[in-house]
């Protein structure tokens, strides 16, 4: 580890800054800080929920008074987190904002019945609402909550017949935040809550699709697995060439031909991985998340990755779309091809030789 | 590495370095991987993928319980990826990386391989048993393996053991060991361990120095203690030793990850179980059903949150510095 005097020295001598150290920013906090931060955000807010729900019943009975009281909570939310100066203002921001933005949600399913009708409706003006308070709540914690429910519920408006692609594209809008993180170093923290959020989407994607946790929310008739379409094996596919597409834009941007020995191990590898996200649609997305990771130096997202696999894998045996012999029988071949990926590794690029 | 990235992005973002500089400026500082850490990378993905990619095929395999096939043919199939990992592992040494993805696989098959034994001839045994004796025919591999993974498989083989065995018994010896009981040695377990591993990483141990695993156990603890302080609160079938318990937890772990270690991701973890008993146990003092009472609790939360994080951001540049 590099102390921050040695490294600002470094970067002088490489004529990228100038002056002395700057003063250290003392609202850094390390990713456990912020997340035990938002986690005891919810808490504040179920008690500021149960607050309102006793204190003004008549809110429970009526989608328009729920509605109402969450845009008022979110927009007084809103100018706190803007004019914040303190700790406690920005945590009471943040419950406030979030029980405001589950009464709104409450409202909106008030007024449109999604058990009887569709959820497609409700899902695309949650997916509406929380885009806006990203845009709108200039706090980092806030944001990575509303990129992760802004891109779920998106995803979500899809509809039955298209959430299968879920994992694709998650995987897809994934990538392309993360590999743009340096191009706009004025927007960082915004690119970087964005490209959280929506590792948390596509986490979440790759390890529950085809679950029976979905069948829950699209009823009782959903085809889970989507196996029962006659198109199924294009999903999987197309998590697959979002991973071979990722690899090929990483490799431009690290400047290497896609002759080079590097190269072509590379995309050896992901080819091997997009091949058996067809039956397994998991793989292709947790991978992405590991490897863009540890392009980018980001040791949070490549563990992210790690768990996102291994999540992957334990919910695969109990995942509805194939027999374990089958599963099984993918598993081996797709490991062997990854040995053998391996093998065209040391081939192609052949370890350099130490002096 | 970790930490001479967000310097630089947040440098960037200051606008002390040129937009254009950004990414010259981690490639100096080191933060982004060069060619040959690439293809280390690149290595140890695709090898450890296969391990998991085919320890999970061969457990799947015989969780099917193919009637195709005899006993002798099924007990053949899984000694045969046991013999294979182990006679790379022969080749290969324990100090590669690929001999540890190769004990680590062979580990995994001795589960498979117990598994199917309790399968196949119906020894009666339960399923705790199954556990316990994967965790002490590895052992001894686990003990010479110098490898932080493989203690970590070992410790959850010994959690389940312990889980299972009292949701076995749990009909049988009824009140004598309810959860409780279960919570508390599942706690004296993963408690001993962090002690341990903290110890060795302290004294050198270069191979356990990996704070993710410590991290690991210490919020397994966190969680169980939290749990039991919960049940002693809110009085579910309990002693009341939870609350004594939590306490205890707190002291020693603030005063170590403070002190000794210093960890602030452990102090983040005790931070948000003091703000859960807090407010448990005001809401357990209140008992009512009054809208004031609740946004009192909510505000003690918030305040309690933000006084949190201002005292771990210290505590976190301090350590940087």
């Amino acid at each position: 580890m590099i102390a921050r005097e040695l490294l600002w020295s470094r970067l002088r001598a490489a004529a990228l800054v100038q002056g002395d150290v700057p003063p250290r920013d003392e609202r850094a906090a390390p990713w456990y800080v912020r997340l035990m931060l938002g986690i005891a955000g919810w808490i504040g807010a179920f008690f500021l929920l149960s607050f309102v729900g006793v204190g003004l019943a008549f809110v429970t009975r009526s989608g328009a008074a729920q509605i109402t009281i969450g845009v008022l909570a979110c927009a007084a939310a809103t100018m706190m987190f803007r004019a914040a100066k303190g700790d406690f203002v920005t945590q009471f921001a943040l419950a406030v904002s979030l029980a405001g933005q589950v009464l709104m949600a409450m409202g909106l399913g008030e007024l449109l019945h999604p058990w009887e009708r569709s959820w497609q409706p409700v899902a695309a003006l949650i997916a509406i609402q929380q885009a806006a308070l990203f845009l709108l709540v200039p706090n980092y914690i806030h944001r990575i909550w509303t990129a992760w429910s802004a891109s779920y519920a998106a995803l979500m408006a899809l509809g039955e017949t298209f959430i299968h692609l879920a994992p694709a594209l998650a995987a897809a809008a994934f990538i392309g935040v993360w590999l743009r993180e340096f191009q706009h170093p004025r927007q960082a923290s915004l690119v970087r809550a964005a490209g959280y959020g929506l590792a948390i989407t596509t986490l979440q994607c790759a390890v529950l699709s085809g679950s029976l946790a979905q069948a829950l929310i699209w009823g009782a008739g959903f085809d889970a697995s989507g196996a029962r379409q006659p198109w199924w094996w294009v999903n999987g596919a197309m998590a697959g060439a979002v991973l071979v597409a990722g690899v090929i834009a990483l490799l431009r941007r690290e400047g290497l031909a896609l002759a080079s020995g590097p190269a072509k191990s590379a995309l050896a590898g992901a080819l091997v991985i997009a091949a058996a996200s067809i039956k397994a649609p998991g793989l292709a997305p947790a991978t992405a998340i590991l490897v863009v990771g540890y392009a980018n130096g980001n040791r949070v997202l490549a563990g992210l990755g790690v768990l996102a696999l291994l999540a992957y894998l334990s919910h695969y045996y109990y995942a509805l779309q194939a027999t374990l012999l089958e599963k099984s029988m993918l598993l081996a071949a797709a490991g062997v091809a990854v040995l053998m990926a391996r093998f065209a590794l040391q081939h192609w690029w052949p370890e350099a030789e130490r002096a | 590495m970790a930490q001479a990235r967000s310097e630089i992005l947040e440098w960037g973002e200051r606008g002390l370095i040129a937009p254009a500089d950004v990414r010259r400026a981690l490639e100096v500082g080191e933060a982004l991987p060069t060619l040959a850490d690439w293809r280390r990378f690149l290595d140890r993905l695709l090898l450890f993928l296969a391990a998991v990619l085919l320890a999970a095929a061969v457990t799947f395999f015989f969780a099917y319980n193919w009637n195709d096939l005899g006993r002798l043919a099924k007990l053949a199939l899984a000694q045969l990826p046991l013999i294979v990992a182990l006679a790379l592992l022969w080749r290969l040494g324990l100090e590669r990386v690929s001999g540890k993805a190769a004990l680590l696989a062979a580990a995994l098959f001795t589960g498979v391989l117990l598994a199917l034994i309790g399968q196949l001839y119906q020894t009666g045994a339960d399923t705790f048993e199954l556990f316990a004796a994967w965790a002490l025919a590895i052992a001894p591999w686990v003990l010479v393996s110098r490898f932080a993974a493989l203690w970590l498989l070992w410790l959850l083989l010994a959690n389940l053991a312990i889980t299972l065995f009292f949701q076995t018994f749990h009909g049988v010896l009824g009140l004598a060991f309810g959860p409780e009981r279960q919570l508390w040695l599942a706690l004296a377990l993963n408690a001993i361990a962090l002690a341990l591993w903290e110890a060795a990483a302290r004294a050198g141990v270069v191979w356990l120095q990996e704070r993710w695993a410590m991290r690991l156990i210490a919020t397994a603890c966190g969680v169980i203690v939290t749990v039991l302080a919960l049940m002693a609160i809110f009085a579910w079938h309990t002693s009341g030793w939870g609350i004594a318990g939590w306490l205890a937890w707190m002291m020693v772990s603030y005063a170590v990850y403070r002190h000794a270690v210093k960890d602030v991701y452990v102090l983040a973890l005790d931070a948000l179980s003091l703000i859960v008993v807090t407010a448990a146990f005001i809401g357990r003092q209140i008992r009512g059903y009054d809208a004031g009472e609740y946004l009192l609790i909510g505000l003690v939360v918030i305040a309690m949150s933000a006084a949190a994080g201002y005292w771990l951001r210290r505590v976190a540049l301090e350590s940087e510095a």
